[in-house]
Parts: C-alpha cells; sequence; structure tokens
C-alpha cells in the first residue's frame, strides 16, 4: 500500500474517534501512532516477526514529540497571554473600559452595543482568548444594554460577536499558534492582527449604527455626559493602551528606532504590568492561585492538544501527505484565487462543527503547504507570485484570514462556543436567543473576510512596516 | 465540543481514589500555573537585566524551554478529570445509558493504550539523554549553556503515568455504569447539555473572579 | 531499498552534498537505492541522533554544538581559534576526528556510523555601529554565538546571549543581540546580513561541525553493491559541496557590496591576544574536561593539529 493510502485511511480512523467522542488531543495521538506502526511495517514487506520492531521504533518516534515540540521558547507566549486575560479582571480592566467606552461613543445611534463592541475590541489588547472576553462583557454589557430597551437577543449577540475581536487583536494565543505551526514570525503575525482586528471592529460599528437608524425600537443612544465625565473615564482604562504600548514596542518600533525586545518578552512583561494592578487593586493569594489554575488548565488543554497533533504530523511526515494534498491543489485547473476561497469555505464548514485551535491544528500541516505552493512558494518574490505577495507575507496573509475564519466559527451554530458562553452567563437567553442575536454579524463578518481577500493591503500594510 | 464537566462524589472505594488522585492532580496543576507565573518574571527579570544592567541571564531560551515541559504536563490529568480536554460531543451527547457508557468505555479504552504507550516511548527519550556515568548524568545538554535535558524529558512519562492512572479509575467508572446500567455514576466527566455547561463555566468565572473594578 | 534522510531547513548550501548523494547512489544503482530527503518532516534537527538511533530514519544530518554531551568527542572541531582556514582543511580535520576509534564509539552509542562532514566556513560577526575590530569594543558586545565561539566571545568580555537562529534577525533589530556570529550562508539565509553595517573578515573564531550519519544497521543491511554506490559516491558529494559552496563564497564580496556592509579586518596582534585570551584556557578546560569523562581528549586535538599541519604540506 502507497504511504498516501496509509495518509488517508489513518486519517479516517481519526475523524471517526473523534466524531465517536474521543479527546481530539488523544484522538489525534492515537491516529499518529497507529499510522506509524503501519509505515514502518510496510516498509519490512509486514512480516509477522517485525511487528515487534515496527511498533518499538514507531512508540520511540511518537514518544519524543511530545517533550520535543513543547520544549520551545515561543510557546511560552501562550500561557503567558492567557494569563494576562484573567489578571485583568482583578485588574478591573474590563469594567473601566465599558465606562469609557459609553462615555465617548455612546451618543451615536445604537450607542450602547458600539460602545460594548470598543471596549472588547480594548480588552482583546489584553486578552488573548475569544471566549473569555464574550464571558465578561455577557456580565458587563448585557444588562446596561436591555435597562434601556434593548433586544435581549441583539445584545447578547454584540457580546458573542465583540469576544471574536480578542484573536485578532494582539495578544492572541491562537496567532501564536499558527505561527508556530507555519514556522513563521510570530511578531510579524501578532502585528498583522491589529488592523484587520480594529476593521473588524468598525464594521461591527458600522454594522450597528446602520441598523439602529434603519430598525424602529432599537434601544435609544446614551446621551448627556459632559467632557469633563469623558476624560475622567479615561485614566482608569489607560493600563490597557500602556500593555499595548509595550507589546507593540517590543514588536516594532513605530518611531523608526530598535524595537525593545522580542514578543515573547513583551507578552511576559505586558502580564506583569497587569499582575501588579491587580494585587494593588486587592487581588489576595486564593484569588491567584484560582487564575493560576484556570491558565494552567487552558494552557494544557492547548498543550495536549499541540503535541497530540504533531504526532499524527509525524506520521503525515513519514507519509508525506502534505507534498501530495499541494501537488493536488496546484495541479487544479482553476483560477488559484477560486481555489484560496474554497479553502477558506471548507474551513467555515469545518469550523461549525469544531473548535477552532483543533481545527487549525488539524489541517494546517496540510493546507499551508498547499496554500503557500499555490502563491509560487515559500520562498517566491511578490513579482513571480500568483497572490502579489511574497512567500513570508503570504503566510501572514492566509494567517490572519484563516485566523478571521476560525473566529467566525465561534458565533455559527451549531457549535459557537462565544454564543455558548453568553447563554450560560445570562439565565434568561437561550443558546437558540443568542443565535439569532448574532445573525447579523455573519453579515459583517462575510464583509470583512472578503475585503481582507480583496484588499490584501489591510493586512500586510504593518507587518511590511516591521 | 465540551469544555468542563462535573464530577459525582460519594464514599465509595471507587470515588475515594478518584478524590485522593483528585488532590494530586490539583497540586501538580497549580505546579503548571506557577511555573506559567515563573516564566513571566524570568522575562522581566532578563529583559530589565539586559537594559539596565547589560547583563542578560545567561541561557534564557535554555531555561525557558526547561521550564515549558512544566506548564504544558504537570497538569494534564488534571484537566482529563475535569473533563477540559475538548472533544465533539455532536454525537455523544445524544446517546444516554449503555450505549453512552459503551462508547466512552471504548473512547477511554484507546486513550489508555495510547498513553501506556506514549509512557514506554517518553521513558525511552528520557533514557537516551540519561547516563549514570556522565557528569550531572546527562547524555544530552540544551545548545547555549549545556544544561542537562533528562530532568525535563523524565516529567513526561511521569505526567502521562498519573494520566494513565486517571484513565483506569474512569475506564473503571464506565466499565460500572455500563454493567449496573447506572445513570448518574460516580468519578466520571458528566456531559453536560451545551447550555448547562457554559452556565457553569461562568458560575467559575463569577465565584472566583468576581469582578472589581 | 529505500532510505529516508533527516535534514532540516530548506535546501540550501548546507545540504547540497547529501541531495547529490541521493543522486549519485541512485544513479550508480539503477535506481534501486533511493535517498528520500525530507527537511524538517521527520524529526526536531536536535533530535536527529535520537532518530538515528531508534532506526526511524537511515541517515541524518546534526550539528555537535546542539547538543555537547550526545557528542563529547567531536566537539574538539568546534574549538576556538583551531586555525582552519578552508573548507578544504575543515574536511580533512573533521574526516580525520570521524575515523578516531573514539570518536566512532562516541557515536556507535546512538548506533551511528559517520558518514562525511558539513564543512561550514568560519563565524565571522556581522554587527551594526561602530566596528568591533578590537578587544577593548568587543568588551560589553552583546553576541549571539553559542558552544565554543560563544565561550570564546566570553573570555574576552563579550556577553554571549541566547537567540535561536530564526530569531536571530529581529534580536538585531530589536538590539537584543548587536552582533550575529554565523557562516556566510546563514547569514544570507537568516537575513542578519540586511542588518548588518559590518562584517569581520579574518576573526576566524571557529566554526560548527555538523556531520552526516547512517543508522549503522541500514548500512550493515545493504547489500554489496549498494554500500560500494554509497562509500564510492562521498568524496564526489563532498567535492559537489565545496564547489558549490565556493560559488557562494565568490559572491559574497559582491553581496557585501550591494548591501552597503563594510569589510573589517582586524589587526593581526589584536587576533594573536584574542587568541591567547580565549583559545588556549578554553581548550585547556576542554582538555582536561573531556580526559576526565575518560576520553582521549589530549589526542584528539593533537590528530587535528597534525591533519592541518599535514594538510598544509
Ligand atoms: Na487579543
Ligand atoms: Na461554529
Amino acid at each position: 500500500m502507497e504511504p498516501i493510502e496509509i495518509g488517508l485511511i489513518v486519517s479516517g480512523v481519526m475523524v471517526l474517534f473523534v466524531v465517536l467522542g474521543m479527546r481530539v488531543a488523544f484522538a489525534a495521538g492515537m491516529a499518529g501512532l497507529l499510522g506509524l506502526i503501519w509505515i514502518f511495517w510496510a516498509k519490512k514487506g509486514y512480516d509477522p516477526e517485525d511487528f515487534g520492531w515496527a511498533l518499538t521504533v514507531a512508540v520511540k518516534t511518537a514518544g519524543q514529540v511530545p517533550h520535543s515540540k513543547v520544549s520551545s521558547q515561543a510557546l511560552s507566549l501562550i500561557p503567558t497571554f492567557i494569563l494576562i486575560g484573567y489578571l485583568a479582571y482583578y485588574a478591573g480592566l474590563t469594567k473601566a473600559l465599558f465606562e469609557a467606552s459609553k462615555k465617548w461613543v455612546g451618543w451615536l445611534p445604537g450607542g450602547l452595543a458600539v460602545s460594548t463592541v470598543f471596549a472588547t475590541a480594548g480588552f482583546a489588547a489584553v486578552s488573548g482568548a475569544s471566549v473569555a472576553t464574550s464571558a465578561v462583557f455577557a456580565r458587563i454589557a448585557i444588562p446596561e444594554m436591555l435597562k434601556i430597551g434593548y433586544d435581549k437577543r441583539f445584545a447578547a449577540g454584540v457580546v458573542a460577536a465583540g469576544g471574536t475581536l480578542a484573536s485578532l487583536i494582539p495578544p492572541s494565543a491562537i496567532l501564536v499558534i499558527y505561527a508556530i505551526i507555519v514556522e513563521q514570525d510570530v511578531g510579524k503575525l501578532l502585528l498583522a492582527g491589529f488592523i484587520p482586528g480594529a476593521f473588524s471592529a468598525l464594521i461591527y460599528g458600522l454594522l450597528i449604527v446602520t441598523l439602529a437608524m434603519t430598525l424602529p425600537k432599537f434601544g435609544p443612544p446614551v446621551r448627556g455626559f459632559t467632557w469633563g465625565e469623558r476624560f475622567r473615564a479615561l485614566p482608569p482604562a489607560m493600563p490597557i493602551f500602556f500593555v499595548v504600548f509595550i507589546i507593540i514596542f517590543f514588536i516594532y518600533n513605530p518611531f523608526g528606532g530598535d524595537a525593545w525586545g522580542t514578543p515573547t518578552e513583551g507578552g511576559a512583561l505586558g502580564a506583569f504590568v497587569v499582575f501588579l494592578m491587580a494585587v494593588w487593586k486587592g487581588m489576595r493569594w486564593r484569588q491567584f492561585r484560582d487564575a493560576l489554575l484556570e491558565t494552567a488548565k487552558l494552557a494544557v488543554m492547548i498543550f495536549t492538544i499541540i503535541w497530540g497533533v504533531l504526532i499524527y504530523v509525524r506520521f503525515l511526515g513519514f507519509a508525506d501527505l502534505p507534498g501530495a494534498f499541494s501537488d493536488f491543489i496546484t495541479g487544479l485547473d482553476q483560477s488559484p484565487m477560486l481555489t484560496l476561497v474554497m479553502i477558506l469555505l471548507a474551513y467555515a464548514v469545518l469550523g461549525m462543527f469544531m473548535d477552532a485551535i483543533g481545527m487549525l491544528l488539524l489541517t494546517l500541516p496540510v493546507v499551508y503547504p498547499a496554500v503557500m505552493a499555490l502563491n509560487g512558494g515559500e520562498f517566491v518574490s511578490a513579482a513571480d507570485s500568483t497572490f502579489g505577495m511574497s512567500g513570508p507575507m503570504c503566510a501572514i496573509w492566509f494567517g490572519i484570514l484563516v485566523v478571521k475564519m476560525a473566529e467566525f466559527c465561534l458565533i455559527t451554530p451549531p457549535i459557537g462556543l462565544n454564543c455558548f458562553v453568553v447563554a450560560g452567563v445570562r439565565d434568561d437567553l437561550s443558546v437558540q436567543d443568542v443565535f439569532k442575536g448574532v445573525t447579523p454579524f455573519f453579515i459583517a463578518d462575510a464583509i470583512t473576510i472578503a475585503l481582507l481577500v480583496a484588499f490584501p493591503a489591510i493586512v500586510l500594510w504593518l507587518p511590511s512596516l516591521a | 465540543m465540551a469544555t468542563g464537566a462535573s464530577v459525582l462524589e460519594n464514599d465509595s472505594l471507587l470515588s475515594r481514589l478518584d478524590q485522593n488522585l483528585y488532590r494530586i492532580e490539583r497540586f501538580l496543576a497549580l505546579i503548571s500555573g506557577l511555573a506559567v507565573f515563573a516564566i513571566m518574571v524570568f522575562a522581566v527579570v532578563s529583559v530589565s537585566g539586559r537594559n539596565a544592567l547589560n547583563a542578560p541571564v545567561p541561557g534564557y531560551v535554555d531555561w525557558i524551554e526547561q521550564l515549558m515541559p512544566l506548564i504544558a504536563f504537570m497538569g494534564i490529568a488534571y484537566t482529563q478529570r475535569d473533563g477540559t480536554h475538548i472533544r465533539m460531543d455532536i454525537l455523544i451527547g445524544r446517546l444516554s445509558g449503555r450505549a453512552l457508557w459503551a462508547a466512552e468505555f471504548i473512547t477511554t479504552l484507546a486513550a489508555l493504550i495510547l498513553m501506556i504507550l506514549l509512557v514506554w516511548g517518553s521513558w525511552s527519550h528520557f533514557q537516551r539523554s540519561f547516563d549514570f556515568a556522565a557528569p550531572w548524568w546527562s547524555r544530552d545538554s540544551s545548545i547555549d549553556i549545556a544544561l542537562p535535558l533528562w530532568p525535563a524529558k523524565l516529567l513526561v512519562p511521569v505526567a502521562f503515568s498519573i494520566l494513565c492512572l486517571r484513565f483506569a479509575l474512569q475506564l473503571w467508572g464506565y466499565g460500572r455504569a455500563f454493567v449496573l446500567g447506572l445513570s448518574e455514576p460516580v468519578a466520571i466527566p458528566l456531559i453536560k447539555s451545551a447550555a448547562q455547561q457554559a452556565a457553569d463555566e461562568a458560575a467559575i468565572l463569577e465565584d472566583t473572579n468576581g469582578e472589581r473594578g | 531499498t529505500e532510505w529516508n534522510v533527516s535534514v532540516w531547513g530548506k535546501r540550501r548550501a548546507f545540504t547540497e552534498h547529501v541531495e547529490k548523494l541521493a543522486e549519485l547512489v541512485s544513479e550508480k544503482t539503477g535506481g534501486e537505492f533511493t535517498m528520500n530527503v525530507s527537511y524538517g518532516g521527520l524529526s526536531k534537527n536536535r533530535e536527529n541522533l535520537d532518530g538515528i538511533s531508534i532506526g526511524a530514519f537511515e541517515m541524518a544530518q546534526f550539528c555537535a554544538g546542539y547538543h555537547r554531551d550526545k557528542n563529547p568527542t567531536i566537539t574538539v572541531l568546534e574549538l576556538p581559534f583551531l586555525g582552519v582556514n578552508t573548507l578544504e582543511e575543515e574536511v580533512a580535520v573533521s574526516h580525520a576526528v570521524y575515523a578516531h576509534p573514539a570518536a566512532q564509539a562516541d557515536l556507535a552509542r546512538w548506533n551511528a556510523k559517520l558518514l562525511m562532514t558539513s564543512p561550514m566556513p568560519q563565524y565571522n560577526i556581522v554587527g551594526t555601529g561602530e566596528p568591533r575590530d578590537t578587544l577593548a569594543k568587543m568588551d560589553g558586545m552583546r553576541v549571539r554565538a553559542t558552544g565554543g565561539i560563544g565561550n570564546a566571545f566570553k573570555a574576552v568580555g563579550a556577553v554571549p546571549t541566547s537567540v535561536t537562529a530564526t530569531e536571530a534577525y529581529q534580536a538585531m533589530e530589536s538590539g537584543v543581540v548587536d552582533t550575529v556570529a554565523f557562516a556566510q550562508h546563514a547569514h544570507l539565509s537568516f537575513r542578519t546580513i540586511d542588518q548588518a553595517e559590518w562584517w569581520t573578515a579574518n576573526l576566524n573564531p571557529g566554526t560548527v561541525n555538523c556531520p552526516v550519519v547512517v543508522n549503522v544497521d541500514a548500512y550493515e543491511a545493504l547489500s554489496d553493491d549498494h554500500r560500494a554506490a554509497l562509500d564510492s559516491s562521498v568524496d564526489e558529494a563532498i567535492a559537489h559541496y565545496l564547489e558549490n559552496y565556493g560559488a557562494l563564497l565568490k559572491k559574497w564580496d559582491g553581496v557585501l557590496e550591494e548591501k552597503g556592509v563594510q569589510k573589517v579586518m582586524i589587526d593581526e596582534a589584536e587576533l594573536a591576544k584574542f587568541r591567547e585570551i580565549a583559545a588556549d584556557p578554553i581548550r585547556e578546560q576542554w582538555i582536561a574536561d573531556m580526559s576526565a569523562q575518560g576520553l582521549p581528549a589530549q589526542e584528539l586535538y593533537d590528530l587535528v593539529m597534525d591533519t592541518l599541519k599535514k594538510q598544509r604540506m
């Protein structure tokens, strides 16, 4: 049997076990190990005497992967980004952001909803995880919107959609994961997320204003704040900007001088500032311990998927499946742009049923080389490329597109984690309500993704400066 | 796709074993969390050392690489006990009774076999880096300041062994539930409806964070 | 027979001999013995020896300095200021050490047989700002250098800083380091040359040693014809590598000019001082440490020196 056929069969077994409810990390690891045993045994012509050898070699090869892949400095960004998010609650940053945002843009049509979107965008700058962002704002923003007469479903939808901004605007755990799988510069990817993230927030805002102006009985604007009140609302939210500055300056110095360090150091320093604030605001050991445990749980969950999937990827390397798939994609007799759009649509469908990290980890090892090949290879120059951008720039562009798709999937039924969480926080909302309320934002996201595909400069301008 | 679940407890032998193991798992997970904090502090020390004293921490990358396995592996059984490792429950969420316990038993058994094999594989990875005869018992060292790698490599089979214990307990739990046809067995993470689960998650957030400011 | 070969990165001057070897072996055996060269798909570069030891693949490339404790004997070739000047000399000293029984026993612990080296030129430094052309100016310099070369810089008061090769460009840009030590092809592929204002042409502090090894069982299982095809192709593969790298070195001056990088020559007197401060104590320390482990350290070092002398006759 050809290695590629083994690859397809083993991948099928993995999907079967995932559907059966096996934890994704272990299903991927198991499929990888099975595949390795098969490949090594096939090499010896399936001689029964050699099965023991094949099993030993496969187990030892797979057994290297967890330690080998996890001991990476770049991966240390993931737990620090998660920790920042948890500590930010104790530092009182969430409430401060919402208050400031309300006072500054509340006067717009649909003002409180717009404020919520901008506050989530601000919180995204300290939070690396979407679900956590939605969970916090469901408690702060929804009651206020209900108080002044917003439809409860729409209020919930705003929060669920706003949460997705956390994974584009740095820090972002999922962008780090992408950078590591595809071996690209983490700093540039994080930098690339800024504008598309802000851009998404803006599109959300425009959508809300449009809806508020066309639909009757939409919640009224909140007016009547004095300039004094507006400016007094800023200082409590300031630490957010401080953290944003630290992280930006550690990736790239906008004023043309040296950056201050590496993204890893920037993330850690940002977390440290938020930690000091939380202590100052009264965080004690009990709460700190809980934050550490929650961080550990989320980090361990992510790392387990990472090494589980990488065992499977190690097997793919021996089966050379990524090479075969990329030959297939580049051999398609259709426009490369159409192929890219089809790949993105496939992510939309897959994302309906999977969570973002698992989906990226499982698919990127095969899909990413294919997309790069489509553009003309990893080292192609902009002039010779299909999409008009160099290899490294294409890697960044595709990364932002894929992460935006993955975020889109957090608000689509049937499995939209952000919607579940929002419904969970509010007793008066069912999951169906939230899905209904979030529907208008599908349009906003579709527009955003279309614009990012059509105008790659939105993504690439900032990283091309660095 | 599920995160988080509830585990029922009583004073049966199985449940007592479960609770004792849980205490160990929780302690190890706290070590994971403290390692995250250590990485943060370490980066701050390194940045300030470099900029203020022109004295970067020697072998900074090497040390971070040694800390990462602490974060990634120490909490693995704790995360499994709570059912935090993600999965798709679109199919299994529709099953109940013996059909559910049978499906859970099969996937747990598969995971247990995988982890036993990986204990072997990761132990052999450790063994290749360990040599009683060598200085620091080290036969594999980090690239920059030559730290021995065996302690970090040893963490993997240790943490995986504890995960195997956890899987074995869960297998017992599922098997018992299947044989006795139980509806609410102890010592295993019970599937909750998506809404129930999200509500619990939100409640955790509420308790532990008590949003202030 | 099909062999899997584990290397890393992308295809470059550093892997040309492996590609050539695969080509030659396949030619000589009429396509019966093929090698499938994988760039990072089979193993992490620092674990290629583990993969060989397990038997997961049959051939692999790695660098001694990635893991000193895995291969103590061949780290003799990474001592600072050995005085190796050309790639041909690097091949000669490497192959002499690879042929020594102690080195062979060292690698046999990994079930590995040393096949050939991947000769690298001296690791000269690039930097920004004023050229660090005296020892005094190297004091406090943050340099990206590992292993023996890192120790050499430390001996003259520089601060070796850990940065991975892929992060080197950004580390330089951000001022985490102000100088980076690499061979020319790496300055090109990791783009440190794009950051640089100057490059030291004659510092020649040392280099890393990166052998290509084969799994002993797989090697012994080869038919006589196939083994002969493999053994007889090594010299030709190395010759191809030297020719290819030589072309790159010829281009180097052009690259410097195009990027406006100043070529810095360091005074012979300064170099002598550097060697005295760095080379001797580090070598003595190495010999003492290795001898304590029961390795014929002095003998290995002398072998390098003798081979170098013979090569120059
Ligand atoms: Na974020
Ligand atoms: Na979804």
